[in-house]
């Protein structure tokens, strides 16, 4: 919807959407001659959640006003825009036209520049993959290049500007595959499951569910029967209203406050969240798709309902082969380290490869946790999950990431050497300062 | 409905580039004036894309006389006209650069004022449709300050020459609405995290220009508190006023 400026992280450009630290920051504005020659961060909405959208004591060049969609070719369903362009906007433009992107993460405020550069998946990586295989060209701006360079999928850098976190270059425009849709709405389905402290339930409902587009869970963490609610849709017509989002929005007026945002009051939350949704007459709907992708966005600043000292998340997927022993014995130890956590969502990851090199999906399951405020022990826990997760061959998220050491990313990410020498000598971000300069050479 | 052309000149601005949006999203044609041509070509590709069936683009310097008349001339019977360009004067430049002081008044003032009259009479002309012209002038040209005295100065001869025009064409179905924006939030202003409430976006700004020409409004403020600040700052005496830092 035009200029958003509104929709930039409307906390702080100096933060992530985490927040928890204030970055110092110049910052200046992408236009069509960008200013390369400096220790810069291209940077869209802001919307990760840790350090890789922060360039502590360097430049944030912002994007978001490169947000024109430059041409549509709707036969093929071909989009090309600049790399500011919001998905919120892409999404209203083209949805009373019959189209829709083809992945979406649980939130539309962010750029396709950001989506690109930390290959988002949404609930459809089972069947879809993630954003960077509908990518088809794209043009980067890097400070060792003349002028702007077309980058398509059979050229060599590629790979390192899909996933590749914004440190392959300025992109200046992209080019992406949409699908065709047939109206504003989802039908989705609702099953409750667990409470034996697995998640086979989940597992098993992921397997019946090949012919849903959509599907993911959401699993209270902090039960030991592990009950959760598993969500599957697929498009479905609506009503025109349905169309544009709902324009009355809730605005978070303030910072919650500490008392808010312990273990006890986690509990209670997942507790009244699941009775809700349990007592939930209809299992079966039509809602608008909005409401199905983007539940949060219907809250402006929901980052402040963790109060001032922020939150993190902490995303991580193991494989398949090692998920149904794996995920629980994870989620028990974070119980029992007594790690606050809220809306945990888990997901299958199907076998659509990614072209990106740092992609972070992989055959598997996902578990996402929101947790507030992480103390030492928090953050002593996380380290020894992360150790669980690189034992079974799996990863964490760098796009959420604000704590994990470089030695696990490092295990978790073994090609990063071959993006670090395609990286733009002058682009670099907190987050790939932390998790490449090992402990030991650190000042 | 369709058959609205629109144009908008400077349409590289913030506020032009919300305003247009809303008009392609409509479905009006556009004509598209601008000084730099590779982003008016940009602009003009998005609001394609937004569903404008027809968009033609005009690149020149918008302060010169002969380009305003062509541009005019050659323009498809326009129906609504929105003039956006300006330019903030820097006062102290002003103060010791004459010839500095002298180009801003002509692009803030005498151009704006040609293309809004010579749009009229193109509409006027055209009188059995008639048109609606938006003026982006400015609260700054309520009251002369010390801070900005150039750029007020201009704003305010565009505003009276509005109020005029008006009036000229009230009987030949031309609507000429005055737009008086506060503070707007610039690109560079926007890493400000805490601006405050006086700032409004520019497409707020913009989706308040097009309701203005809806409603046929003749004076709009942008955000409406404007009304009541500049009410107050009008009123001071010019004694105190002019010991003012504002």
């Amino acid at each position: 919807m035009g200029r958003t400026y509104d929709i930039v992280n409307p906390i702080s450009l100096d933060q992530p959407w985490g927040r928890g630290f204030n970055a110092a920051h110049t910052h200046a504005f992408a236009d069509d001659k960008p200013l390369l020659a400096r220790n810069f961060l291209p940077r869209g909405l802001g919307r990760s959640y840790g350090d890789v959208c922060v360039n502590d004591g360097g430049t944030l060049l912002h994007t978001f006003r490169r947000d024109r969609l430059l041409a549509f070719d709707d036969v093929h369903g071909v989009l090309t825009c600049e790399a500011g362009a919001s998905l919120a906007d892409i999404a209203q433009v083209m949805l009373p036209h019959g189209w829709f992107l083809p992945v979406v993460p649980g939130t539309r405020y962010v750029t396709v520049g950001g989506a690109i550069a930390n290959d988002v998946h949404g609930k459809n990586h089972h069947v879809a993959g993630a954003f960077g295989r509908f990518v088809k060209s794209c043009s980067l701006y890097r400070s060792d290049w003349q002028s702007a360079q077309t980058v398509a999928p059979a050229d060599a850098m590629f790979p390192s500007v899909i996933g590749g976190l914004g440190l392959s270059g300025l992109m200046n425009e992209a080019s992406i595959q949409l699908k065709p849709v047939p109206g504003p709405g989802i039908m989705q389905e609702t099953k409750l499951f667990g409470g034996d402290g697995r998640i086979d339930d989940c597992l098993a409902l992921d397997e019946q569910s090949s012919a849903w587009e959509y599907t993911v869970g959401w699993i209270d963490t902090l039960d030991r029967g592990l009950r959760g609610v598993f969500f599957r849709g697929k498009h479905a017509d609506g009503p025109d209203e349905w169309l544009a989002p709902n324009a009355a929005r809730l605005t978070m007026p303030m910072d919650a406050p500490r008392w808010a945002l312990g273990r006890w009051s986690a509990k209670a939350f997942n507790a009244a969240y699941y009775r809700a949704q349990s007592m939930r007459t209809a299992t079966r709907e039509t809602i608008p798709l909005w409401q199905f992708f983007f539940p949060l966005d219907a809250v402006n600043a929901w980052n402040r309902a963790y109060g001032k000292r922020g939150f993190i998340q902490y995303q991580f997927v193991v494989p398949t082969v090692a998920a149904r022993e794996t995920v629980p014995r994870i989620l028990a130890h974070l119980r029992e380290a007594n790690v606050a956590s809220y809306l945990a969502v888990i997901k299958t990851f199907g076998d659509l490869a990614s072209p990106g090199l740092m992609s972070f999906p992989m055959p598997g399951t996902t578990v996402a946790l929101d947790i507030p405020a992480p103390n030492s022990l928090d953050l002593r826990a996380l380290d020894r999950a992360d150790a669980m997760v690189a034992d079974v061959g799996g990863r964490v998220y760098p796009a959420k990431d604000a704590r994990m050491s470089a030695a696990m990313f490092q295990r978790f990410f073994p090609q990063w050497r071959a993006l670090e020498a395609t990286r733009d000598p002058a682009i670099s971000s907190s987050f790939w300062r932390r998790v490449t300069t090992s402990q030991d050479t650190l000042e | 409905m369709n058959e609205t052309n629109v144009v908008v000149v400077g349409a590289t601005s913030a506020v032009a580039q919300a305003a247009i949006r809303l008009w392609a999203q409509r479905g009006h044609t556009l004509t598209l004036v601008a000084r730099n041509a590779a982003e008016l070509e940009r602009i003009a590709a998005d609001a394609r894309v937004r569903g404008s069936p027809q968009v033609t683009t005009l690149t020149g310097d918008l302060t010169e006389r002969k380009f305003i008349a062509e541009s005019i001339r050659s323009t498809n019977a326009p129906r609504i006209a929105l003039i956006a360009y300006g330019s903030l004067t820097d006062s102290a430049r002003a103060d010791t650069d004459v010839d500095y002081l002298a180009d801003e008044l002509q692009a803030n003032f005498v151009s704006a004022a040609l293309w809004a009259q010579l749009l009229a009479d193109r509409m006027a002309a055209n009188n059995a449709a008639g048109g609606s012209i938006a003026v982006i002038s400015s609260v700054a040209g309520d009251r002369g300050r010390g801070s900005n005295h150039a750029y007020g100065a201009a704003k305010a001869g565009l505003t009276a020459f509005c109020s005029g025009l008006r009036a000229r064409m009230a009987t030949r179905r031309v609507h000429v609405v005055t737009v008086k924006p506060g503070f707007i939030d610039s690109p560079m202003t926007a890493h400000i995290a805490k601006k405050g409430a006086l700032w409004a976006t520019p497409d707020a700004v913009a989706a308040g220009i097009v309701s203005a020409i809806d409603k046929k409004r003749d004076v709009v403020y942008l955000p409406g508190f404007w009304r009541l600040i500049m009410l107050i700052i009008t009123h001071i005496p010019e004694r105190i006023f002019k010991r003012l830092k504002i």
